[in-house]
């Protein structure tokens, strides 16, 4: 019995199923366990064991401050939930995923689009374009730290020359500085998974649209948008979760200040643990961080699989 | 071979609009690479020069030294660190590609646990990856692998599989079936089919996820400097001993920036062409 | 005590952890001389654990969190060895003799009296201040009437200039003024001085210097909290008036030890207060060619001059493998002849005698030697000290970059570090 599959949800989330792909009929099912054996040997041990012990962790007052270490219950929990700071923390975390996400994506999709034609110097600047992308992020923290020193940083440097005495690092505009740095660092990243999406459109619509009499603008709006959704939905995702993420950059560049308000989740539990030494109190942050991010999962899944694209 | 790329335009109008496209994705790359390109000339300026924002590597302001102080310092071994870091890398694309494809086909073609198990696995990534620090440390701690590259090699495949999972099983997916059964026709078991008729059809994604793999194993810090001290340490957690107490040498950890980029930058001018196909939506094959 | 040194397998190797910068390079040296003789004498062979000064304590807490036996010797300093004491053995049967130390750096390795680290470098602040300008403020007429106008205006009554030696917090207040050009369109430089402001738990040291020369402090007589004494609050309206006004750059809200070397190198700042470890950088006409010659250094601006004094230290892991070779080599360094090897190396040993026997090695020596003995103090050393600092430097810095109320910030920061002492109980 050859069933659709279309019917297996997990593979409608996340992968775009043309239409009338199949699925093989299995007569038995060892195969598929033996395939997978390795795989899930590993996650076992490697993935839901430290997930086991890291709630344990959270259960208990281990820190660096004692040798013993006993069982406490909720507590630490309920210590994270009562702390100002980690609801800043919280509500700084999901503003800047959302600002600096929907503006990467703006920015991926335009230059994937101006990039998507025959034009002088394509090959090269595309390497160039995906630069970014290969340096560790905690070295691109650095390097921006470097190029915005105010005394010796090529970019105040170059204002400077140009007349306009701008601070950088004033205080109410690190946020600011922090979003552009963000969607600089990872524009190269949406390009790319944007850019192959626009690959895959077929030629077809564009030219009985350009037939028709349609201006550019109004083909990437009727026809582009629409069926790159998926995509960009994609690209989006991908993106947001790293950037709840985020660690590297703020801290190299900030350290979580001016005060606390740059500080992000993770910096908020990396203080916790290190400088505090609070390992089951910043075991309980993180797990509190992981319930608070899965009821969107739903949602997120819903989106995809809603997308009157993909027809059934 | 792209088939979403726009219609030319007729006439002399591509000649303004591919002008026009050079001169923004210009803008754009330049931009984007402001603090790489920044490390570059710091990297080969004198320490008094980077004092000058505007100062350009050449003549008098220009010296080796940092490249010298990088590769031989006294106390980092950048040697090892540098091979340490292509072991762990490649390693981890393997192991990677090693779980991942022979599972992916299970959950796509063999209806192995449906929904839950892939979305699980995706999922992990929205795990804060502190979480794991402490457990992963102290069960490695217990298994003596502290500071060996196979404690680097699990844990970045830890960390990349599930991106590696959403890939292929997007891509196998999308290959049309028919070939698969026609090979079951003529007898061939599934271990077979998927060895000789799929392995080789996802051969771009395969590259993909390999990049994809390689790089973020290679870039990874929080872990590197966690799990290592010296014997495993990676390039880029090496790279933050020029943090020093004394300030941090900027021309030497600009000239490390580079030399650590060095490798990814080359594995993705080659492979440039097999991440945009695979990430494709849609068979173009 | 040498008991089973030298085993039929050979050396016993002691892992040592150290940061890089020059306490790192110099330790390497005299841990290469160790190896060669005496440590191949007495079958101990010592390996350094280079971590960067990000890492090395985040790493040491993970390790010592974890009770693990990887590392022998770890690197601390006086303000988280209370910190890490659970993990740690004291260190008495080496037998220190603790005259040969700073009184100020010995003391704050002791726990309930029992020394639980062996202190290496000593690390206090200094003035720094471009001489040239100094001199000529101090000289030239037209200067010194236009100082006068201006101390008038920001501390309400003229004074004048005095040599740096002598400056009290008004002093440092009025001629950061003088020498920013918001205030001075006449100034040589941009900015009069350049703040550390960065939420970094070091930088909470520096206006703690100006804090104790008020006559503040951490805690009051009765041991409570005490940071929102009048002390507090003018030290408070001292930052924030330097940063309201422009008399250091804004980008000093992210500004810390190498961003405050820039602003000096650069030219764009009269003075700063800055670690002692920055003395060999300012003073290279390689590293600064354009100011090399032209610094100095005079103890931090106060009534009394205070300078925040910590030690750098090694202690020994309380899990380690290899207590007796790690003692071995923790003796040799206790004794002046291992410090004047570190010495001579790079490093600042907290010994007095070491240091003036060096001094024509690194010029700093001597001003150190005065600072640590005359104005050395070191804020409380209990268990939540770091967590303390970092605490506090998130709570005022808002304060000073002009986010949140200056009493605000202080009540703040005084509730937090109660909050820390509390927990000791």
């Amino acid at each position: 019995m050859i069933r659709k599959a279309v019917d297996n949800p997990a593979v409608d989330s996340i992968c775009h199923i043309p239409t009338g792909a199949r699925r093989r009929s299995v007569p038995k099912g060892w195969a598929r366990w033996v395939l997978s054996a390795p795989l899930l040997l590993f996650l076992t041990v490697f993935a839901v064991l430290p997930v086991f012990y890291g709630l344990w962790i959270s259960l208990t007052d281990q820190s660096v401050l004692r040798s013993d270490i006993n069982f406490i219950g909720l507590a630490n929990y309920a210590a994270v939930l009562t702390d100002k700071a980690f609801w800043s923390a919280l509500w700084f975390t999901v503003w800047y995923t959302v600002v600096t996400t929907a503006l990467v994506l703006v920015t991926g999709f335009v230059l994937a689009v101006l990039a998507n034609r025959r034009f002088p110097g394509k090959r090269g600047l595309f390497t160039l374009l995906l630069l970014p992308i290969m340096i560790a992020p905690a070295l691109m923290g650095l390097m921006f730290r470097l190029a915005l020193n105010g005394d010796t940083g090529l970019i105040p440097g170059l204002l400077r020359h140009f007349g306009l005495d701008v601070s950088l690092f004033d205080p109410h505009a690190v946020t600011t500085l922090l979003v552009v740095l963000e969607v600089l660092q990872w524009t190269p990243f949406t390009f790319l998974i944007i850019y192959s999406g626009l690959q895959a459109l077929p030629a077809e619509l564009f030219e009985a649209a350009s037939i028709d009499g349609a201006t550019k603008l109004q083909a990437i709006r009727y026809i582009t948008l629409p069926l790159m959704g998926p995509t960009l939905f994609a690209a989006g995702f991908l993106r947001a979760v790293d950037a709840l993420r985020t660690f590297d950059v703020i801290y190299v560049l900030t350290g979580g200040g001016p005060g606390t308000i740059t500080t992000s989740l993770s910096i908020y539990v990396y203080k916790m643990a290190f400088i505090s030494g609070s390992f089951g109190v910043a075991q309980a942050a993180a797990v509190l961080i992981l319930l608070i991010m899965i009821p969107l999962a739903p949602i997120i899944i819903g989106r995809v699989v809603a997308q009157p694209w993909s027809k059934k | 071979m792209t088939i979403g790329a726009q219609p030319p335009a007729r006439g002399h109008r591509l000649n303004w609009e591919g002008l026009g496209a050079t001169i923004v994705v210009s803008l754009a790359a330049i931009l984007v690479n402001v603090p790489f390109l920044t490390a570059l000339a710091t990297s080969f300026k004198t320490t008094a020069a980077i004092s000058d924002p505007l100062s350009l590597p050449i003549g008098e302001n220009a010296t080796l030294q940092h490249y010298a102080n990088a590769a031989y310092a006294a106390g980092y071994d950048f040697e090892l660190y540098f091979r340490n870091s292509i072991v762990i890398s490649c390693s981890n694309v393997v192991l990677v590609l090693l779980l991942g494809i022979p599972s992916a086909y299970a959950i796509v073609r063999l209806n192995l646990a449906g929904r839950w198990l892939l979305n699980a696995v995706a999922g992990l990534r929205l795990l804060p990856a502190i979480f794991f620090v402490l457990p992963l440390f102290l069960m490695f701690q217990n298994l003596a692998l502290i500071d060996t590259v196979w404690a680097m090699i699990i844990v970045d495949t830890f960390l990349n599989i599930p991106i590696a999972m959403v890939l292929l099983t997007r891509a196998i997916s999308e290959l049309p079936i028919e070939i698969e059964e026609a090979a079951q026709l003529d007898g061939a078991s599934t271990y077979r089919i998927l060895l000789s008729i799929v392995t080789p059809l996802l051969a771009p994604t395969l590259v993909a996820v390999a990049t994809i793999t390689f790089l973020f194993s290679w870039n990874d810090y929080l872990f590197a400097v966690v799990m290592t001290t010296t014997n495993a340490r990676t390039i880029v957690a090496g790279a933050t001993n020029f943090i020093t107490s004394f300030g941090v040498l900027w021309g030497d950890i600009s000239a490390v920036t580079v030399l650590s980029v060095a490798l990814p930058v080359l594995l993705s001018i080659f492979a440039q062409r097999y991440l945009v196909q695979a990430l494709a939506a849609g068979a173009t094959k | 005590m040498l008991a089973g040194a030298s085993s039929a397998l050979g050396a016993t190797t002691v892992n040592m952890v150290l940061w890089p910068g020059p306490e790192g390079d110099a330790m390497q040296k005299v841990v290469d001389a160790w190896n060669k003789e005496q440590g191949a004498e007495q079958g101990v062979r010592v390996k350094m654990i280079l971590l960067s000064r990000d890492n090395t304590f985040s790493r040491e807490t993970t390790e010592i969190g974890a009770k693990s036996s990887n590392i022998d010797i770890y690197f601390v300093a006086s303000y988280n060895l209370n910190f890490y004491q659970a993990g740690l053995e004291p260190i008495g049967t080496i037998g220190v003799d603790e005259s040969n130390y700073f009184k100020s750096a010995i003391d704050s390795l002791k726990i309930g009296g029992k020394l639980y680290a062996l202190p290496l470098d000593v690390s206090n602040h200094f003035l720094y201040y471009r001489k040239d300008l100094i001199a000529r403020l101090l000289s030239d007429d037209a200067w010194k009437s236009k100082y006068r106008d201006i101390t008038k205006t920001v501390l309400g009554a003229a004074r004048d200039p005095k040599d740096p030696s002598e400056w009290d917090a008004d002093d440092y207040l009025a001629t950061a003024a003088f020498f920013s050009k918001s205030a001075n369109p006449d100034s040589p430089t941009q900015y009069g001085t350049a703040l550390q402001l960065k939420t970094l738990v070091f930088n909470i040291t520096h206006w703690d210097d100006l804090l104790w020369g008020l006559g503040g402090n951490w805690l009051g007589p009765d041991g409570k909290a005490n940071l929102t004494s009048s002390a507090a609050k003018k030290a408070m309206n001292i930052y924030s008036t330097i940063y309201k006004n422009k008399w250091t750059s804004p980008d000093s809200a992210q500004a810390e030890f190498s961003e405050t070397n820039s602003a000096l190198e650069s030219g764009n700042a009269a003075f700063a207060l800055q670690w002692s470890a920055a003395y060999a950088e300012l003073t290279s006409p390689e590293l600064a060619p354009r100011i090399a010659d032209k610094i100095a250094v005079a103890p931090i601006p106060g009534n009394p001059h205070s300078t925040h004094v910590h030690a750098l230290a090694i202690a020994l892991n309380k899990y380690a493998k290899n207590k007796d070779a790690a003692e071995m080599w923790m003796k040799y360094l206790a004794t002046p002849q291992g410090m004047d090897a570190y010495a001579k190396a790079g490093g600042i040993p907290s010994m007095p005698k070491v240091l003036s026997d060096n001094v024509h090695l690194n010029a700093a020596f001597a001003p150190i030697i005065d600072d640590v003995g005359k104005y050395g103090y070191s804020p409380p050393l209990f268990s939540g000290t770091f967590d303390a600092m970092t605490q506090m430097i998130e709570a005022l810095n808002p304060g000073w970059v002009g986010i949140t109320p200056i009493d605000d910030a202080l009540a703040d920061a005084n509730q937090k570090l109660q909050a820390q002492l509390d927990k000791m109980k």
